[in-house]
């Protein structure tokens, strides 16, 4: 620690620090441009300047290091004179745009010229000329106002890895530009606009919408991964304007897809107002009339229910309560991309928070494209990177990261028993065996090399071990997640709080699924399997969509197309046009509620926007439903009382509302100690392993209802159906149009090739006519 | 040969290159090239070659006159990281030509005092980062660095004893801004050259972030005679303070300009009149810049400074590099800044607010003064824009940017009121 005066009052702070960052942690006032506190010092604004006692020169307080009995002063005349002079300098070339710039009363160079600025500038000499860039779908430039403070290419570099923004050019020439003349193409590129002090870099499907001082600001989560950001949503009365990071929440940045999903707020595909089906047509009507209808339907019924775990923590809870009180029977199920329904050995959530994780000895990724699925949490991952620290990554594809694992191995799905038993090996022969691990070694005859990089990561003192979607959707996924956990055990991680095991789950809320859920769910499979086997007499979406997520689409389109469907939700979409009877619920950003992310962390949102139609919360519309459907009481009146209940699933939760816990304090993972599952042994039935493809612009209904990220999607897109190069050659075929069989049956459809595919590998995208491909775990290719 | 008499000693760092073939390693070493080098690396070690560095008093030739014992001694130990020596031959600044002299006249000497920087430092690779336009230079450089691989001079084990270093010479690509040590740094990493700020300073975190000494040609092309014939030796040239030899590159309204190697503290008339054949026009200079075009200019009434870096400090400028710049009564200084306003809006990096926008605009406003287009607000304006640049930035190159337009304001006041509107009108 180190001790200097500030102004004269004593301050003491971590050796090292800057002074600038020193003043900020005691609040003391220095104006910057350049600093962020996410990015690294580049000390090239000056703004900072402050002077230090017996320093013949003033410093810039952002790359000065504090030091023992430093007097710093902040606030001297020379400096208003230096400050004034910058803000001049800087204003030079910036053109006097404000009233048209969206920046406008959210702008730091605005702010500060009225701070530190002078009435008028002197500089009368030609302004400097600039281009526009093509910066993607997402941002849109006005170059004139930069004022070359080079975040935007820190960013690109550090934080997006992309590298692609760098500064050209020299002295009053200088200039920042997109070095190849192409787009953006990183899926945190909307962070940029917040990160430009200035109107330089602004948001471009929100451009010319509207004005900061319209705007309102909810405290919200987003729920459009498990990260579960916080976010601000701004709004203009009722309407989403846009979507920002919250400077007070957890990261320093949100993603793409969290951010432009604001679009499907405001699209044609919001349920906003109850409808029931009549001769064909869905027609609007009243709650009553669907009400009425849904119980036609409904009422003592063999019903499925599938809902999405994106909801808040009282919606799902209500879910549950209208389970127990009218519907006992009714099967529930919400993973879409979960086969196995055994078990987990440790079920879906996080053990470690994500800051943990970047900070553990080793991380580990097994089968997970984690730049799609959790961008957030990748960035964190390549700032490790780019501190030297170590990552193991064991998948079906070398998921492109922008950055690189120091340790790669692609294989097939169908190799996982294989890797894991080679881990073991190289365990036993450090005579850490087990017994149980014995008899899991005992069905897997293979081994495959990429086992050693697991082993060698699990040695290590502290090992995050992130398991993804090739293993959680994986037939044989409870054996595995056995196999990984008996992995760690033996390599000394034993259980506790924050053990290293890390099962990626695929929407929020994983813990209080597996609490509120745990003992009544069925698979999405399985419940299809029901319907289509005539045992359903209805279904009930809620959120839900399995045409368009997961790997049941095929099943559940012949099952919609048999089986009468109540559609709850906020929005259509493709389920809308089976739907028999639509009760519309309340959008994430329009309620009050309480979400847990996969780190367990609780957020509850308490100032929601109004709804603009006449969707109600869920948990209103359950109570409804169950109320509808006969129930003598309605379990819960009012979001107190639904509280109450939901902390009988979940007794911790009444110190969370009670304000007890910090924010810090984090939900455990549930764990299935007594899971003890063996490999089955089976090898699938065909050549190839299909490994489906997550795409953060096209997976869920929100993003699907979002014009923007459609076309993001369509701008990022890779081919439909892709393959290993070599896995075409070795069965004489060529990139084109090929046969794909699978148990389901034959296809003709674009087979492409990429060299990051593993071999023996069918990569397939969610969409189109390569879509129903996800339902299988197999296929055969061949010529037209 | 030099004398180890100190008074006696007429030159170091010139000593030889006058001598015909002296950049052929046969001359220079029958001229007595490399010739202590044997004794350096085997019967001295690395403290002893710092401590006589220190005790000589040698003090930084490319600008910023910082001594270089210290320097050397900053450099951190057993870091685990290599340790890199690099030699500042980019010579940009205006006014400057004294290291190219030693470079095409008489390579060994550099290379030579490389070797034994570069055996003190503990240093296994070392470049020389020269001025792009030097090409014949650079190619004299790299024939002799041949011929010293070729005679174990360079190389692994060097002269069979346990010490290795490779020299590489590094073309720049024509940036003044490059022979600030950070953006040389940079440059040679194959980056855009843009200096890095301090701490951390390049001793500790330089080349590849690893401990690097950068030093200048003339410096490094001293530390022969200074291990020969002892710091000691060396710190009794010159005055206190200021010790040794040290070339002065003078040009401007003299009669004979060139490059003078000469011992420090020596009065500038006697420079200008004894070495140099005396002004071009009347008997004292109009305006002298000292240390190169990005030191402040002295008057008249400063003649008979000594050449030495206390004396000029305390004078109002700095020693800089030693290109002295002599302007007699027929100078126009307007015009003088306007051009050198325009080589420093032309060389910022374009990274620091006051320099990237400042330099721009006061080459605008000089051009317009020049031009009879001012008014005295803009004579404000050059004032406030040039005072907020220096001391200001990342590096000095604002410092120098400031420097031309603050001398003629100051020194030239009426000379740059006839060139306003009103006056010229
Ligand atoms: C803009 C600028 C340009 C410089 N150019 C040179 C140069 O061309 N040659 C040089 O030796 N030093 C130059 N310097 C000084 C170097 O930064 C550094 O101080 C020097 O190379 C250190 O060597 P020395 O200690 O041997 O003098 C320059 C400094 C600045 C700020
Ligand atoms: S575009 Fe914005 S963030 Fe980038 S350098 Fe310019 S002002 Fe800074
Ligand atoms: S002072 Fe000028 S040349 Fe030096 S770093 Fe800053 S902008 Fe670049
Ligand atoms: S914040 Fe320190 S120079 Fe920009």
């Amino acid at each position: 620690m180190t001790t200097l005066y500030i102004d004269d009052k004593e301050v003491t702070v971590p050796a090292n620090t800057s002074i600038l960052e020193a003043c900020r942690m005691h609040g003391v006032d220095v104006p910057y441009f350049c600093y962020h506190p996410e990015l690294k010092v580049a000390a090239n604004c000056r703004m900072c300047l402050v002077e230090v006692e017996g320093w013949p020169k003033p410093a810039a307080s952002c790359c000065t290091p504090v030091a023992e009995d430093m007097r710093v002063r902040t606030q001297t005349e020379t400096l208003k004179k230096d400050r004034k002079m910058v803000m001049e300098y800087l204003l030079i070339h910036h053109p006097l745009d404000c009233p048209v710039c969206d920046q406008g009363g959210d702008c730091k160079l605005q702010d500060y010229s009225v701070e530190h600025g002078a009435s008028q500038g002197r500089y009368v000499e030609p302004k400097r000329r600039t281009e526009d860039k093509n910066l993607g779908p997402f941002i849109t430039t006005c170059m004139t106002r930069c004022i070359h403070c080079t975040r935007c290419v820190r960013f690109a570099e550090e934080v997006a890895g992309t590298g692609d923004m760098g500064v050209l050019n020299r002295g009053d020439h200088m200039r920042i530009d997109s070095i190849v003349e192409d787009t953006l193409r990183s899926e945190l590129a909307g962070n940029l606009a917040e990160l430009c002090p200035v109107g330089a870099l602004l948001d471009k499907p929100s451009n010319d919408v509207s004005r900061p001082w319209e705007l309102e600001r909810h405290h919200s989560t987003c729920i459009q991964c498990p990260h579960g950001c916080d976010v601000i949503i701004e709004s203009r009365g009722d309407e989403v304007i846009r979507i920002k990071h919250d400077p007070e929440g957890a990261e320093a940045w949100i993603c793409d897809r969290g951010r432009y999903v604001y679009d499907a707020f405001r699209s044609d595909d919001r349920l906003l107002v109850p409808a029931v089906r009549k001769q064909g047509e869905l027609l609007a009507c009243d709650w009553n009339e669907a009400l009425t209808r849904a119980r036609e339907l409904l009422k003592d019924k063999k019903v499925g229910i599938i809902f999405s775990p994106s909801w808040s923590l009282e919606g799902l809870t209500s879910i549950r309560l209208l389970h127990d009180a009218v519907m006992n029977e009714a099967k529930v199920a919400f993973d879409l991309h979960r086969r196995d329904m055994r078990p987990f050995a440790f079920e879906e959530g996080l053990s470690m928070s994500t800051a943990e994780i970047e900070a553990a000895d080793e991380v580990v990724i097994l089968g997970s494209d984690l730049r799609q699925r959790l961008p957030i949490l990748m960035q964190r991952l390549r700032r490790r990177v780019a501190n030297g620290k170590a990552l193991t990554r064991i998948g079906a594809m070398n998921y492109r990261t922008n950055t690189s694992p120091g340790k790669d191995a692609l294989i097939r799905p169908r190799d996982w028993p294989a890797v894991i038993a080679r881990a073991m090996e190289q365990l036993k022969d450090v005579g850490k065996g087990s017994p149980a691990m014995e008899a899991w070694l005992e069905r897997v005859p293979a081994r495959h090399e990429a086992g050693k990089l697991l082993a060698d990561a699990l040695m290590a003192e502290r090992c995050a071990v992130l398991v993804g979607e090739e293993i959680r959707a994986h037939e044989d996924a409870a054996a595995l997640i056995h196999g990984i956990d008996l992995l760690m055990r033996s390599a000394g991680h034993g259980e506790a709080g924050d053990d290293g095991r890390n099962l990626i789950p695929e929407g929020m809320n994983a813990q209080v699924l597996s609490a509120v859920f745990g003992d009544i769910r069925t698979g999405v499979g399985e419940l299809l399997q029901a319907a289509e086997a005539g045992e359903l007499d209805a279904l009930m979406l809620v959120g839900s969509d399995p045409l368009g997520d997961g790997l049941f689409s095929m099943q559940a389109r012949r099952v919609l197309r048999q089986v009468p469907l109540v559609q709850v939700g906020a929005i259509g979409g493709q389920i809308a046009e089976f739907a028999d009877v639509q009760l519309p619920a309340a959008a994430y950003s329009e309620i009050e509620g309480t979400f847990v992310n996969m780190e367990g962390r609780v957020r509850i949102a308490d100032k929601p926007l109004r709804s603009i139609g006449e969707e109600r919360p869920l948990w209103k519309v359950m109570m409804r439903l169950t109320q509808e459907l006969g129930a003598d009481d309605v379990p819960a009146v009012s979001l107190d009382e639904l509280r109450q209940k939901a902390a009988v699933f979940m007794p911790e939760l009444a110190d969370v509302f009670a304000g007890k816990k910090g924010a810090e304090w984090r939900m455990p993972t549930a764990r299935n100690r007594n899971a003890r599952c063996l490999p089955s042994g089976v090898e699938p039935a065909m050549a190839l392993d299909i490994v489906s493809r997550f795409s953060m612009y096209r997976e869920g209904a929100w993003a699907r209802a979002s014009g923007l990220l459609r076309e993001a999607g369509q701008l990022f897109a890779l081919p439909d159906v892709l393959v290993h190069p070599h896995t075409l050659r070795q069965l004489g075929l060529e990139e084109g149009e090929c046969v794909i069989r699978t148990a389901s049956g034959e296809i003709t459809h674009h087979v492409g090739t990429r060299e990051d595919v593993a071999e023996g590998v069918l990569f397939v995208a969610k969409r189109g006519g390569a879509g129903d491909l996800s339902t299988e775990t197999s296929a055969s290719l061949r010529g037209v | 040969m030099i004398p180890s008499d100190p008074s006696k000693v007429t030159a170091i760092c010139f000593d030889r290159i006058h001598l015909p073939g002296q950049a052929t390693l046969e001359v220079a070493r029958k001229n007595g090239a490399y010739s202590y080098l044997p004794t350096v690396l085997n019967e001295m070690n690395r403290e002893q070659i710092i401590e006589q560095v220190k005790i000589s008093g040698l003090r930084g030739r490319g600008g910023a006159g910082f001594p270089t014992g210290l320097k050397w001694s900053f450099v951190p130990r057993n870091t685990g990281k290599p340790t890199y020596l690099l030699c500042n031959a980019d010579e940009g600044e205006p006014g400057t030509f004294k290291d190219r002299d030693i470079m095409r006249f008489d390579p060994h000497l550099l290379i030579e005092g490389m070797i034994m920087a570069g055996f003190a430092l503990g240093v296994h690779d070392a470049y020389i980062y020269i001025r792009g336009e030097f090409l014949h230079e650079a190619n004299v450089m790299n024939a002799a660095i041949k011929e010293a691989y070729a005679a174990n001079l360079l190389g692994e084990h060097i002269l069979g004893t346990d010490f290795s270093m490779h020299l590489t010479v590094h073309r720049g690509a024509g940036a003044y801004v490059c022979g600030e040590e950070t953006a040389l740094i940079e440059s040679l990493e194959g980056r855009p050259g843009r200096p890095r700020f301090k701490p951390p300073f390049p001793a500790v975190e330089g080349f590849y972030r690893c401990p690097t000494v950068v030093n200048n040609v003339e410096t490094l092309a001293t530390i022969p005679a200074i291990l020969e014939h002892g710091g000691q030796w060396h710190k009794q040239i010159g005055v206190p303070n200021s010790a040794g030899m040290k070339i002065f590159s003078v040009s401007g309204h003299v009669n004979k300009p060139g490059n003078y190697e000469v011992p420090m503290g020596m009065p500038l008339r006697v420079l200008v009149e004894e070495y140099c054949g005396g002004l071009q026009h009347g008997d004292v200079p109009k305006a002298v810049i000292p240390g190169g075009s990005s030191t402040p200019w002295l008057g008249p009434e400063h003649y008979d400074v000594p050449l030495a870096y206390d004396e000029i400090h305390k004078a109002g400028s700095m020693l800089g590099s030693g290109a002295v710049i002599i302007m007699d009564e027929t100078a126009d200084v307007v015009a003088l800044t306007r051009r050198l306003s325009h080589f420093y809006a032309h060389e910022s990096c374009g990274q620091c607010t006051p320099c990237r926008e400042g330099t721009g605009w006061l080459e605008r406003v000089m051009l317009r003064l020049e031009a009879g287009g001012c008014n005295a607000r803009d004579i404000e304006v050059l004032q406030d824009a040039s005072e907020h640049m220096a001391g200001r930035t990342i590096c000095a190159l604002a410092d120098g940017a400031a420097a031309p337009i603050l001398s003629l304001l100051r020194m030239f006041p009426d000379e740059v009121n006839s060139y306003l509107a009103e006056n010229k009108a």
